[in-house]
This record gives C-alpha cells, structure tokens and sequence, in this order.
C-alpha cells in the first residue's frame, strides 16, 4: 500500500514530452481519459452523459488561488503529491498577492476556487464593501493554527497577556495600531474578539489597519503597529525576527475554530458539479494525508518553498505540530494546534459556522442590519455536494449542520439564535 | 480638481502617468513607491482616487480603508460599481485597479482610468518586448551549445553544425533554439 502510494506520488515527476504525458495521463486514469475525451465531443453529446448519470468532471484543469499561509497546504499537497488526478483533474495552484485579487478572480472565473477567508466569502455574498456575487464554500480547509502578536515595545512596558494590554491602553494615551488581513476576514474578527474580549473596544479605543500577511513582520519592525493578528508562519516569524511575541493564538479564543475554505462561485458550482466535487474529494483526501503526524515535516518541507508560503522550514515546521513558544519564555506542546482533518470534522461546511461570520459582522456595523443568517448559510455552503464526496471516501459526515462551541469569554455558540447572538456583545461598533 | 495617489514601485510605468495626468490637469497628490505608509498617506493626504496594480499586495489595505469609510463618504470600488463592463474588463486587462473615495461622477473619473489604462498597457508591451529580447539571447546561447556538442560527438566544423541543426530544426518543424535546448537535455541524460 504504502509502495503504490509512494508511486503515485512520484508520478508527477515523470516529464516526457507534452504529448506523451497526456497519453499517460489517460491511461493511467479513465475518468480523466474519459472526461477528455468528452471534453472534444460537442456540446449535446455532454449534456446527454450527465442526463444519463455521468459523474465526469466538466472541467479537467482547475486553477485554485491561495495565498502564502501555511493553510494553503491542502492545495498544494492535492496537486503536488497527485490526489487531484485521482479523481479525474489536475489543479494547478496559484499564489495570489492580496484577498482583494483572490475575490476579484474568483468572481470573473479568472480562477476556479481558492483557498480563503471564512468570512471573506460571507462578505462577498454580502456585498460588503462593494463586490456583491453569489458565492459557494466549498468545504473547510482548516481550523486553528492563527495568532495575534504584540510588538516588543509593548512588551517592554510591561505588557504580557490580553489584561495588561488594557491595563496599558488606559493609562497610557496614545494611538495604539492593530493590524489584521482583510475587514471581512477571519484575523479581523479573531483580533476584533479578542480585544474585546479583554475589554478593549476595537473600533474606537484602537487604529485598525490591513496589512498583507507577508508584509506583517517588517510593518511591525519599522514601528507602523503596536499588534497583529494574521496565520502562521507570520507569529512564529515575528518571534524569530525578534520583532514581537505571541500573546494569543486563535484556538485561544475558540478551539477548532473555522478559518480558510475552499470557496468559488455560486455560478461555478451549479455549471460543473462533477468537477466541485471532484475537487472537493482530491483537497479532502490531501486533508487526510496532511494530518497524519507522520507527513507534517514532509508537508512543511514542501509548503515552505518560494513557490508556496517562501519561509524557512524550520519557521513553519514547529507550530505546523503544535510545538508553541510565545517568544516570552513559554513553550508548550498545544493539542489544538493547526488541524486539516480530524475524521472530517475540520472539513464539514457547519452552516453555524458560515452563520457566525455574520453575526460578526453585524456586531462590528459591517452589516446595518440582521441578515437572515440561515437562509445565506444554506445557500452559500455546499452541504450536499460535500456529503456525496465525503461519503465516496468513507469519511464520516456529522448529522447536524450546527455545532456548539464556547468561546474564550465563556459565550456559547450554537447557531440557533443568531441575531439575539449577535445583539447580546456589550462591546460593539 | 481630483486628488489622484498613484501607488507603484515601478517608475518606468510611475513617472509617464503621473505626466499625463499633469498635463490633463489633475492634482497629483503623491506617488508612494513603497506601500509601509499607505495607511497613513490615505488619511494624511486623503486622495479621491488611487491608482494601483492589480497584483499589488497592498490592495487589500485599500478595501479596508473604503470599507471602514463606509458611511461618509461613500467610497465604490471603480471595477464593481455601475461603470461599463467593457471598460472593467479593458482596465483589468491592463493590470490597473483603482480605488475611488467619494462618489464620484463617472465623467470625472474617466479620464484618469483612460489614461491609467494607457500607461499601463505600454509597459506591458514594453515588459513583453524585453522578456522576448531575453528569450533571443538565451536561445543563442542555447544553440551555441547545441553546435559545439554536434562538433565535439560528430566531427562537424561549425558551419556544418549549424546546417545540421537548421536541418533538423526544418524537418521537425520547430524552432532551432527548442531543438538546440532538446540536443542538450537529451546529451547530458546519455552522454
């Protein structure tokens, strides 16, 4: 088993000339072969097969944006270790340079899907801040594995966890800067909890900008924040620069939180069902195998090179497997650290999830007005396609499309009550 | 006048734009070549446009600052308000993306995206040409390569290896410096 598997991940190596791989291609696989061949018959004939029950994906070649995070990883590992040909498609991963370029080309089909912000695809559903498209999660890549940093400056004033930030910010009046990666996203609403959480009010006691995530440690350096919050590797980078210490991780604030999806269009998942799903079974089997202990120093060699998230190995490789060091003097092994799988709890698109997105951003005035919260939750994530593909590779699908979490400040979640949810925070915009 | 903040490290694209948009009469308030103080030049100089590329990573900063503005003024983001499709498509192409603070009538901002485009668009020929001049030159190094291996294994002088190669090159059908780059993968898996 463990031979073929090796075989079949060196099999992208093979470069023959261009014709001939295609022919390898083919016979090695037939639902790619067979898709292929569809993919040169008119357009009738198509239709016909799929009226007849065929689940051959429509498109072969799919282009999934991602951003350099360590949560990328399910991407690259799907088209690199060569789990997408095993369901009939090659994904050809792209690295998008902002969240802005990742939205504006997956709405005009620039890209297929990428790999994004939880509540970024909410906000687009939305039309927050400008863009409105009918949007799809796809599935959940990840949970965990994020984090705020504070500056070095703030920690020789003494200041050492989320009270002493208080502490400081009301006896001490200055403007103080935090920094997150987009103001719809998931580090905005980590960053936003919080601060709150610890009695600070994000909006009108502290500056709120947006840095991209690579840009975050040499901000900080030159003294343009006080803090961030943003994915590893960037926390554990700023503690090997020497610019900050780690004052929170996000499965702080909420353990096996839900953070980066697969999302595209609306659009996209209603002409090529065959190929979301087909997708959606490639990333989910690369899940898998990045959750096995065993593969992680493989994965965060692999993931780290200038191609992917451009870091030092050694920078990605320890939080990747829950070794934490606050660059304070703490170090501990976190058992909530960055999970890709977890039997598939990782990777069920739980509508309270999509659901809590915007009851966030209700609470910080980016909605003027409730949503109805469920209603967008049952259409933008793809429960039922995610179903069919879980269920094709034996991975366990909850019964339920709403979980129960407590969250740092001992508020539960349960998606039942979303407006009262979101009406209930003293702290707010 | 509109306030216009050209945000870009590239000053062969940088400097003609900011020109034009001179002589068209706009005031051009800054042009930031480094992005580390883009949020404090937004709130100190308070531009109506930003002209930005696309693969910018620091387009992201600008969609927070128009999202936390929201109320007064209004800020659109030029490519997903009502403008003309025709000309979205015509300006992503080109590779500009423009953020737009106030509401602006459509009249008044044309120009600016007009002449962005433009500028735009010649530096991606000019980019084009340059990557083709580099292409040239590592394709004759290539096919110098190619000819001393066919000297050195056939006993060729340098005229006949490159007749050889242009031979060759002739009856596959392809270009000589792609069968050249073939010659030489295939000597160094065999010899």
């Amino acid at each position: 088993m463990s031979h073929q598997k090796n075989k079949l991940m060196k099999e992208p190596m093979i470069q023959i000339d261009t014709g001939r791989r295609d022919f390898f291609k083919m016979s090695a696989v037939g639902a790619l072969g067979a898709a292929a061949l569809l993919g040169l018959a008119p357009a009738n004939m198509r239709t016909q097969a799929y009226a007849a029950g065929s689940d051959a994906p429509e498109i072969t070649e799919v282009k999934i944006g991602f951003i350099p995070l360590t949560d990328c990883a399910p991407i690259v590992v799907a088209s690199q270790m060569g789990f997408d040909k095993k369901y009939g498609i090659k994904i050809t991963p792209s690295k998008e340079a902002s969240w802005a370029s990742v939205r504006d080309k997956v709405a005009n089909g620039e890209l297929h899907a990428a790999h994004i912000l939880y509540g970024m695809v909410y906000g687009v559903q939305l039309g927050i801040g400008g863009l409105q498209k009918e949007m799809a999660v796809l599935m959940s890549l990840n949970n965990n594995g994020q984090g705020i940093s504070l500056s070095n400056q703030l920690k020789e004033k003494g200041v050492v966890d989320g009270r002493s930030l208080k502490r400081l910010i009301d006896h001490e009046n200055r403007d103080y800067t935090f920094a997150q990666t987009f103001p719809t996203g998931t580090h905005a609403m980590w960053l936003n909890y919080w601060l709150a959480a610890n009695g600070i009010n994000p909006v009108n006691d502290v500056k709120n900008i947006v840095v991209p995530p690579p840009q975050m440690v040499a901000n900080m350096r030159i003294g343009n924040m006080d803090g961030f919050c943003v994915g590893e590797p960037w926390n554990a980078r700023a503690i090997y620069d020497k610019v900050g210490f780690s004052v929170a991780s996000s499965q702080d604030i909420w353990v096996d939180h839900p953070e980066k999806v697969l999302g595209t269009t609306a659009e996209f998942v209603a002409k090529n069902p065959n190929t979301s799903r087909a997708m959606i079974m490639a990333i989910l089997e690369a899940c898998r195998y990045i959750d096995a202990t065993e593969n992680r120093a493989k994965v965060a060699k692999l993931i780290a090179g200038k191609s992917y998230v451009n870091a030092p190995e050694e920078v990605i490789a320890g939080r990747f497997v829950g070794d934490y060091d606050n660059g304070i003097g703490k170090k501990w092994k976190d058992p909530n650290y960055m999970k890709f799988h977890a039997d598939g709890k990782v990777n069920f698109p739980y509508l309270s999830d999509g659901m809590w997105f915007l009851t966030q951003h209700k609470r910080w005035g980016l909605l003027k007005s409730d949503p109805d919260y469920l209603a967008v939750a049952s259409k933008v994530n793809q429960v039922k396609l995610y179903t069919e593909a879980a269920s094709q590779l034996d991975i366990s699908v909850p019964k339920e499309v709403m979980r129960t979490s407590k969250l740092m400040d001992g508020v539960v979640w349960d998606g039942k009550n979303p407006a009262a949810y979101a009406a209930a925070f003293k702290i707010r915009a | 006048m509109l306030k216009v903040m050209i945000v870009d490290n590239d000053l062969v694209r940088a400097n003609p734009l900011k020109q034009s948009l001179l002589d068209s009469g706009y005031d051009v308030i800054a042009h930031l070549k480094d992005t580390n103080n883009l949020n404090d030049a937004c709130k100190r100089l308070q531009p109506d446009v930003v002209i930005i590329d696309t693969e910018s990573p620091s387009r992201d900063t600008l969609e927070h600052i128009c999202v936390m503005t929201a109320n007064d003024p209004r800020p659109i983001m030029m490519f997903t308000h009502d403008g003309d499709k025709d000309q979205i498509k015509l300006a992503t192409q080109a590779g500009v993306c423009a953020y737009v603070v106030g509401s602006i009538e459509n009249d008044r901002l044309q120009p600016v995206i007009d002449a962005a485009v433009a500028r735009f668009e010649e530096f991606k020929h000019l980019r084009s040409a340059l990557n083709e001049a580099t292409t040239k030159l590592d394709e004759r190094k290539v096919v110098e390569r190619a000819k001393g291996l066919l000297m050195k294994q056939r006993n060729l002088d340098e005229g006949e290896a490159y007749n050889h190669l242009r031979t060759m090159a002739m009856q596959r059908h392809t270009r000589i410096g792609v069968l050249a780059k073939q010659i030489i993968e295939a000597a160094e898996l065999l010899l």
